[in-house]
């Protein structure tokens, strides 16, 4: 069964995989952070935006709070909790081989969900907030995903101010280029360790808040996305923080249009392809050099 | 002679008071120890919320016979584990229930992909497996012995959808299916019925367990502008899909989900959104199977929520396997078997009949319709409270 693909179909396919690729971009930039810094894969970034996912489920549901609010509080929570994971337990991996992080945060990450099973069940829960489509013709954009592009888009844009701007944004830079250069020049490595894992793991908490309006929220939710960052961090080069930023844009345009011309089963392929082929063809990313 | 022939008598009545005393400290010792049965449910995983019925069902039947003295004397006693909604988790603890805990019966899991796995373990063993929720025809065409059905088949989930948009002279269909076991089924015996009420079925498409964005599914889907759209669904899916059509101004004259249609929650997760979706059922609180009533109001008091079919057909069939028990007077399974394939009875949850393979044959579908945030029967025309409201109309005319 062939379908005639309309340009207005494309366009729409276009539309919903840039929406969908700001949030990658945003829970992409927290992992490719801590990888940056600390030289650690966190696998568990996909339970701490799990946990945002939650907070922003039971404000909403408990006290009725508007979920894109919700990120005021779900962003410290989770900066709050990766600290104090960095604290205890990932301080002891950075920089040690790959193996010792990848097991770590693996281990945390089955903790965190299991906990989490038990704490509020399986149960697949939801956030109906906001619904619906504003209508541009043929072209129809989703209310919450465009609401959640917007402020994924606000989000992303002013970690990288805090970045660039910033005396602690330039020092996680710094000592993301270059760690020992850094700590000769008297940057305290091992706060700036803590604070980049808060920062990621706040970012992971913004993107299960925003994740929450569009999706259902389980213990679950946040494996698929390690995966897709961890791609997105791929795409852009690793170190490279704008690189990040349109790895997203470029998975999230890829899947939207893969799932126009493919089966669903096979489009759920591409986002493979894609990472097999960028590490034959280019593994150092496609945007080159770091920042 | 006569003293020695009187005490041969009085030995001999001595003999037959101990057998006797014997028999009865023996039957009483055994009227003590509780028959188990063994099932894996999903406690969590995909299926966590259907399976949850399906446990209170077994629960709720396990409650009322033992509150009316038991079965063949004993009382009953679930042992039940959490399979985590995979087939092979199935499979380990079924093993287990048979050899380690040495249950004496076992009824079926939750989801027809896991029942065609448990039931493997359940055959070798060669115990009845009491299969009360898979809907897979194939399931029943491995030529097993002791697996027996209790709900309809998948493949006539979507019967009176397709009835009733023929009635209405609609033309076009688009299905698409989780790609497991009985979605699939479910979508084929869609296709094939609409077939013959001459629908043209203009897309197919299967996705895996699991997907959360249906987009571009539904953007190529929106394309074709068919008619009616099935889907071939559990709960999440059923959601997430509803919910994307909105966002995509999707409208489609009639939308219909196999499963996730029927339970509580889409309605409350869904809200306005849920009004207009068809859902099938296996059954719904306004038949009129005797005990049905009676079914939801203990079911109510038992666990104080709501429920969906699952619970009745779980209660169902194991009110059906307790009858077969009954009537063989005995837990061995090739008299039970041979109860089960001529019993022929009306429980709460509706017919039971089955052929020689232990296939369903007896057992109606119901469609219902979301009306205003309430199920609502409206298919067949003999149960139904209300009429579908038809055409759905456009979101934008939605509030």
């Amino acid at each position: 069964m062939s379908i005639q693909i309309t340009g207005s179909m494309l366009l729409q396919g276009v539309v919903s995989g840039i929406l969908a690729g700001g949030l990658y971009a945003m829970v992409a930039l927290g992992m490719a952070l801590i990888f940056g810094v600390m030289r650690v894969i966190n696998i568990a970034h996909g339970t701490l935006l799990m946990l945002g996912a939650y907070s922003t489920f039971w404000l909403f549901s408990l006290y009725g709070m508007n979920p894109f609010l919700s990120i005021l509080i779900s962003f410290p929570l989770l900066f709050l909790v990766g600290a104090i994971l960095q604290r205890l337990f990932v301080y002891q991996v950075v920089n040690a081989p790959e193996l010792s992080s990848l097991l770590l945060t693996f281990g945390i990450s089955i903790f965190i969900s299991n906990m989490a099973m038990v704490a509020w069940t399986a149960d697949y829960r939801s956030v109906e907030f906001l619904t619906g489509s504003f209508l541009l013709g043929p072209i129809a954009l989703s209310k919450p995903r465009l609401v959640v592009f917007g402020f994924a888009l606000t989000i992303t844009e002013l970690a990288f101010l805090f970045l660039n701007l910033t005396k602690i944004g330039k020092a996680i830079r710094a000592t993301s280029q270059q760690r020992d250069l850094a700590q000769v020049c008297g940057i305290n490595v091992r706060r700036i360790d803590l604070i980049t894992f808060g920062l990621a793991s706040g970012l992971a908490g913004a993107g299960g808040s925003l994740l929450s309006v569009m999706f259902s929220v389980f213990p679950e939710m946040g494996q698929i996305y390690v995966f897709k960052s961890f791609l997105v961090i791929v795409l852009g080069g690793a170190g490279n923080y704008p690189g990040a930023f349109f790895g997203g844009l470029i998975l999230g345009l890829a899947e939207g249009l893969a799932s126009l011309f493919l089966s669903a089963q096979l489009s759920e392929v591409i986002a493979y392809i894609l990472l097999v082929l960028i590490l034959l063809v280019r593994p150092t990313g496609l945007f080159r050099g770091r920042v | 002679m006569k003293g020695s022939r009187k005490s041969k008598e009085s030995l001999g009545w001595a003999f037959f008071l101990g057998l006797g005393l014997g028999l009865l400290i023996w039957d009483s010792a055994a009227a003590q120890a509780p028959i188990k049965i063994g099932a894996s449910i999903s406690v969590t995983g995909t299926y966590a919320k259907l399976g949850s019925y399906t446990r209170d069902g077994y629960l709720m039947c396990a409650k009322e016979i033992n509150d009316k003295g038991g079965l063949l004397g004993r009382k009953l006693e679930f042992v039940i584990y959490d399979d985590r909604s995979e087939g092979p988790t199935a499979i380990k603890l079924y093993e287990k229930l048979i050899t380690e805990d040495k249950v004496e019966l076992v009824m079926g899991p939750y989801s027809s992909p896991i029942t065609a796995a448990a039931s493997t373990v359940s055959e070798k063993y060669k115990k009845i497996m009491m299969a009360s929720l898979a809907a897979t025809t194939s399931i029943w065409e491995r030529g097993f012995k002791y697996l027996f059905m209790t709900i309809s088949p998948a493949e006539v989930y979507m019967e009176g959808l397709v009835d009733l948009a023929a009635e209405r002279g609609l033309k076009t269909i688009a299905v698409i299916n989780e790609d497991t076991l009985f979605s699939k089924a479910a979508a084929k015996g869609t296709i094939d019925l609409a077939k013959k009420k001459g629908l043209q079925v203009l897309m197919h498409d299967a996705y895996p367990k699991g997907t959360t964005d249906f987009s571009g599914m539904l953007i190529r889907m929106k394309a074709l502008k068919p008619d009616v759209i099935v889907g071939g669904s559990y709960f999440d899916d059923a959601v997430a899909t509803t919910r994307q059509m909105k966002e995509l101004d999707f409208n489609p004259k009639m939308v219909g989900v196999t499963v996730g249609g029927d339970v509580p929650d889409f309605g409350k997760q869904l809200g306005k959104t849920a009004d207009y979706v068809y859902g099938s059922t296996q059954w719904a609180d306004d038949v009129k199977y005797p005990g049905a009533k009676e079914f939801t109001e203990n079911y109510k008091k038992m666990f104080n929520r709501e429920f969906s079919y699952h619970a009745p057909a779980a209660y169902g069939a194991c009110q059906v396997f307790a009858e077969a028990i009954r009537r063989a007077k005995s837990l061995d399974s090739d008299k039970i078997r041979e109860q089960l394939l001529k019993l022929k009875i009306t429980t709460a949850f509706g017919d039971y009949q089955v052929d020689e393979r232990g296939f369903q044959t007896a057992h109606k579908m119901v469609l219902i319709q979301w009306q205003e945030g309430r199920r609502v029967t409206v298919w067949p025309a003999q149960l139904a409270e209300a009429k579908p409201l038809y055409p759905t109309p456009p979101w934008s005319q939605r509030k």
